[in-house]
């Protein structure tokens, strides 16, 4: 068995696993990273972010062909070859897992292959291809979470999580989505263009809660020719695994048979399996490790990063923890301070929001002012023949300084990024509409909410004096 | 459910939570304190605005808060039994028109008279919207006269404000973070006539107790995509790359003013700001935890007491906190020079002893203190700049033409010095009978923040305790303070022989930009001379 001692040993690969061993190699720590799978980035880079996407720009370019119709350009029906789709997708992963494996072995971290758990304050013990016995100052904690699963559903190859779906086995002819949250509305989305009718199920009252509802509703009335059935406020109370499909029965709804069933129920955090106990490491009941701003446990040289620290469970968050950790670990004054934190769901359009809602600012009772300019007064919105969408800015009413926002439309997971930096900033809005947007953009939406904001956008009807 | 925000807490903003009450699944009392937050004046607890349960916190201990950011979720109680069933709730801030006319306009404030009656807030001395801290009743309480009805703090200190009458609260006109003067609206009482009547015998029997049951649990937890974000509201306006920099410098952000275009701080900012800090070194007064200190001195060692066994964190009092910084400033900013001396007051405790009897039938002790406070004003008189004040320019020195004695009075809370005023005008037995009085209040909580200040001189002793000799620290803006230690009998040379003598330990701490050692050295033996011989206070 191998003994490695180390400066700051992370356990977990994934975006701020990664992240953090790199960085800390960066700044002079022998650094070793432990990841039980064998490639590297976790669920983000191997059955998350990056292969949906593979999948969902497939998607993207099919229906745009498909919609060249009214234009007057015609392609055939596509011919879906599933088997070389699969290995597109593959090859996608593999390009960014070897190369986070080259950069490992340039910045000279340690790799060990297996599961990691702490047995003591400084030791971490190694099981599976690799055995090793870790020896630490320092440890990053950044071993995730894990699809949360209905302990009711059979187990069958036609009932899957996220990781399944992307596996793409199959093109389902009905799909049935437990659990209306972004990752199971993207999957869907893919499934859907390759041909699936799809229903979905969700406990709470809307689809893709913590967005703004009029975000959604745009969404949801450009896709409502994908959906059979939306089932909100339902449970689903038995699924049966039959040869025609899986039965599945709901409260209040009639039975159905499906092809696929995706559950997308959320995510669970691993605090509960990494010995966190036997290194004195705080772990609360849902499994999140609580840390301060400095990422610190309640054990002041065992960081947590990432989905195991808390919501929200993105990669980009995880990322700057990542870094944070790693800083803090080599003695800097490092914390995570960041005001804001964007999310975006890749269906189509995309829906993207950051900072204060307007529906959250709402229920607090705090002032805002809110500005909407709809993408149907968009040039290139028209030109692209998707003016459905709009960009949403909300300010303070009193200071006018940004607060947040949210954008529907194609690519607002990129536009997105202007409205972060914004609050990051500080910016009011007339320091955002005076910022020349280039011509004819879809960023221009944004220069235009604000100049709405302040009552100067010329690319409306005269507004009413306020 | 109902979102319970920060109220209206006058003109606070961006107030740090020091301390979080509840937490999600206790049950809470409507009035019952939710946070306690503070500001750089003052702590205020937040009273929840209704019964029921917590469902989820929104804050917690150092979060900076304004009004209307949010507390908790609160799952209101269903036919709580305590509730009063007047519908329109206490209507916190309802600008109820012109109480007046309501009430058929009955004589204020006579305690005896029963009927509806308005409490405003007394006299407070010269303060003047001084904060409110706490709300000791609410409405359907029987309260009894001379009962604390709220607390308010000035800078000074804290005061409770009695009730004027017995009878029973209508409506509470006051909410914790209210501003109040004198003559402000409290509460409506509904005064009882006569002999205060013990409050509601309870109906002894049948009727079953009202028991506050216990809310059903909250129900089963959804799976919540996104954790609530954190108000960006009102943090200061710098990028990150400067907050980046602010943190590597330990400056607080919210204590930076910015240069930039519409208030941005900007990096020069936070380096004017350090500069600064450095540079106005003797009234930055660093706590032990702050990381610099003036002066340019090391950082103060930071110690994880608990490696070395165990140890307790025990708050400071509200009192501490605020006299720390002045007892440090003072400490540090006025070059403290200390002379010792004694006095024989073999005499004058035997003239002490043998008018005890007397004072003691009118209800109060003739203390040494009491002729103490005489004599430095007999010592005052000849040695005037010790009753003074430098101005604020230092240019000048302001020689008092009156004689306040201030007297520290050590309270469970801490230290306090109350005044007696025109201690020249007065006798002894007068003296000993403020001092009685004064310190029970002080030990109260009752004192007012006029009764604080004034003084011209400070005495501080420590005779009742032990001691041989300490180094008192001057209360600015006075220029001096006497410390008295414990008096022990011991053999004094008299020219022939030994005597037994009861000698005073005297320790006189002043400001030697204004006093010097020979002008102090001269006072204190003037002084020991007059608690030798009393009558020298006549000539």
């Amino acid at each position: 068995m191998a003994e490695l001692d180390c400066d700051v040993v992370v356990l977990g690969a994934g975006p701020g696993g990664y992240s953090a061993a790199f960085r800390a190699a960066d700044l002079g720590l022998k650094t070793v990273l432990v990841e039980r799978y064998p490639t590297l980035g976790g669920v983000c880079l191997n059955v998350g972010c990056i292969p949906s996407k593979a999948l969902l720009h497939t998607a993207a370019v099919m229906d745009a062909a498909r919609a060249l119709g009214e234009h007057g350009i015609v392609f055939g029906e596509p011919k879906v070859d599933i088997a070389k789709l699969r290995a597109f997708k593959d090859k996608v992963v593999g390009k960014l897992t070897g190369g986070l494996a080259a950069m490992a072995k340039m910045r000279k971290v340690t790799v060990v292959q297996g599961v990691g758990a702490f047995t003591g304050a400084n030791q971490l013990a190694v099981e599976g291809k690799d055995k090793a016995t870790v020896r630490f100052k320092n440890a990053i904690i950044a071993a995730g979470s894990q699809s949360a699963k209905l302990p009711f559903l059979p187990d069958d190859p036609r009932i899957v999580d996220s990781t399944g779906a992307l596996e793409l086995k199959s093109a389902p002819k009905k799909l049935l989505i437990i659990g209306g949250g972004i990752i199971g509305l993207e999957m869907g989305t893919v499934y859907s263009t390759l041909g699936a009718r799809l229903d979905v199920v969700e406990m709470m009252d809307g689809l893709m809660l913590g967005a703004d509802r009029d975000l959604v509703a745009v969404w949801q009335k450009f896709n409502a020719k994908r959906f059979d059935r939306v089932m909100l406020k339902s449970k689903t109370t038995k699924a049966e695994a039959t040869k025609g499909g899986i039965r599945v029965a709901f409260e209040g709804q009639e039975t159905q048979t499906y092809d696929l069933l995706l559950v997308s129920v959320g995510r669970v955090p691993n605090g509960k399996r990494i010995g966190a106990d036997r290194a004195g490491v705080k772990v609360d009941e849902r499994g999140f490790v609580p840390v301060d701003s400095q990422m610190r446990t309640n054990v002041p040289h065992i960081y947590a990063i990432g989905d195991i620290a808390g919501n929200p469970m993105l990669a980009h968050k995880a990322v700057h923890e990542g870094h944070v950790a790693a800083e803090a670990a080599a003695g800097h004054k490092s914390h995570f301070d960041a005001r804001v934190v964007p999310s975006v769901a890749y269906t189509d359009p995309e829906i993207a929001w950051v900072g204060l809602t307007e529906d959250e600012a709402k229920k607090a009772g705090t002032k805002i002012g809110v500005a909407k300019f709809p993408w149907s007064a968009s040039g290139r919105a028209i030109a692209n023949a998707r003016d459905e969408g709009f960009t949403k800015l909300v300010f303070d009413a009193e200071s006018h300084r940004i607060l947040g926002g949210g954008i529907v439309g194609t690519g607002a997971g990129d536009l997105i990024s202007e409205l972060a930096l914004a609050v990051e900033m500080g910016a009011d809005a007339t320091d955002i509409g005076k910022t020349i947007h280039p011509h004819p953009t879809l960023s221009e939406s944004v220069g235009f909410a604000a100049e709405l904001f302040e009552g100067v956008c010329t690319d409306l009807p005269p507004q009413k004096k306020k | 459910m109902t979102d319970v925000n920060v109220p209206d807490i006058g003109d606070f903003k961006e107030v740090e939570v020091i301390e979080v009450l509840v937490k999600a699944g206790d049950t809470i009392a409507a009035e019952q304190s939710l946070i306690t937050v503070e500001s750089d004046k003052a702590t205020m607890e937040i009273p929840a605005p209704g019964a029921g349960v917590v469902r989820e916190l929104r804050v917690k201990v150092g979060d900076k808060v304004s009004q209307g950011s949010p507390i908790l979720v609160l799952d209101e109680a269903r036919g709580d039994a305590a509730k009063p069933a007047a519908a329109p709730a206490p209507a916190p801030a309802a600008p109820a028109p012109a109480p007046a006319p309501a009430a058929p306009a009955p004589a204020p404030a006579a305690s005896s008279a029963a009927g509806p009656m308005t409490v405003k807030v007394p006299d407070i001395g010269d303060f003047k919207d001084v904060a409110v801290i706490e709300v000791l009743v609410k409405p359907g309480d029987t309260v009894a006269p001379e009962q604390s009805l709220i607390t308010v703090e000035s800078d000074k200190a804290t005061m409770e404000i009695p009730s004027p009458a017995a009878g029973k609260v209508m409506q509470v006109r006051i909410k914790v973070g209210d501003k109040v003067s004198e003559g402000s609206t409290i509460l409506e009482l509904e005064a009882e006539g006569g002999a205060p009547a013990r409050p509601q015998a309870k109906p002894s029997g049948t009727e079953p107790e009202p028991v506050a049951q216990p809310q059903a649990p909250a129900p089963q937890r959804p799976p919540v995509p996104v954790a609530p974000r954190e108000a960006v509201q009102a943090k200061p306006h710098a990028s990150p790359s400067v907050r980046k920099f602010a943190r590597e410098l330990g400056v607080d952000l919210a204590r930076v003013k910015g240069s930039g275009p519409k208030g941005r701080i900007l990096h020069g900012d936070v380096q004017a700001f350090v500069k600064g800090a450095l540079a106005a070194a003797p009234a930055a007064a660093p706590a032990a935890r702050g990381g610099g200190m003036p002066f340019n001195l090391p950082a103060w060692p930071d110690v994880d007491f608990a490696k070395f066994g165990p140890i307790e964190a025990k708050p400071l009092t509200r009192l501490q906190k605020l006299s720390g910084p002045n007892l440090h400033r003072n400490w540090v900013s006025i070059p403290h020079v200390t002379q010792f001396d004694e006095a024989d007051i073999t005499d004058l405790e035997a003239f002490r002893k043998a008018n005890t009897a007397e004072t003691e039938k009118q209800g109060f002790k003739l203390t040494m203190l009491a002729f103490l406070v005489k004599a430095c004003v007999t010592a005052l008189r000849q040695h005037a700049n010790l009753n003074s004040s430098l101005d604020r320019g230092g240019e000048n020195l302001i020689l008092k033409k009156y004689y306040n004695i201030g007297v520290a009075v050590d309270t469970v809370d801490g230290l306090v010095v109350p005044v007696v005023r025109d201690a020249d005008r007065k006798g002894v037995f007068d003296v000993a009978r403020e001092l009685a009085e004064v310190s029970r209040l002080a030990r109260d909580k009752k004192l007012k923040p006029g009764d604080m200040q004034g003084g011209t001189f400070s005495i501080s002793s420590l005779g009742g305790i032990g001691g041989t000799a300490f180094t008192p620290i001057i209360n600015a803006p006075e220029v001096a303070i006497l410390g008295v230690s414990r008096s022990v009998l011991r053999p004094v040379w008299n020219g022939k022989d030994f005597a037994p003598r009861l000698m005073l330990p005297l320790s006189l701490s002043y400001d030697h930009r204004v006093i010097d050692g020979a002008a102090a050295a001269r006072f204190t033996s003037y002084l020991a001379s007059v608690l030798a011989d009393i009558r020298r206070s006549l000539l």
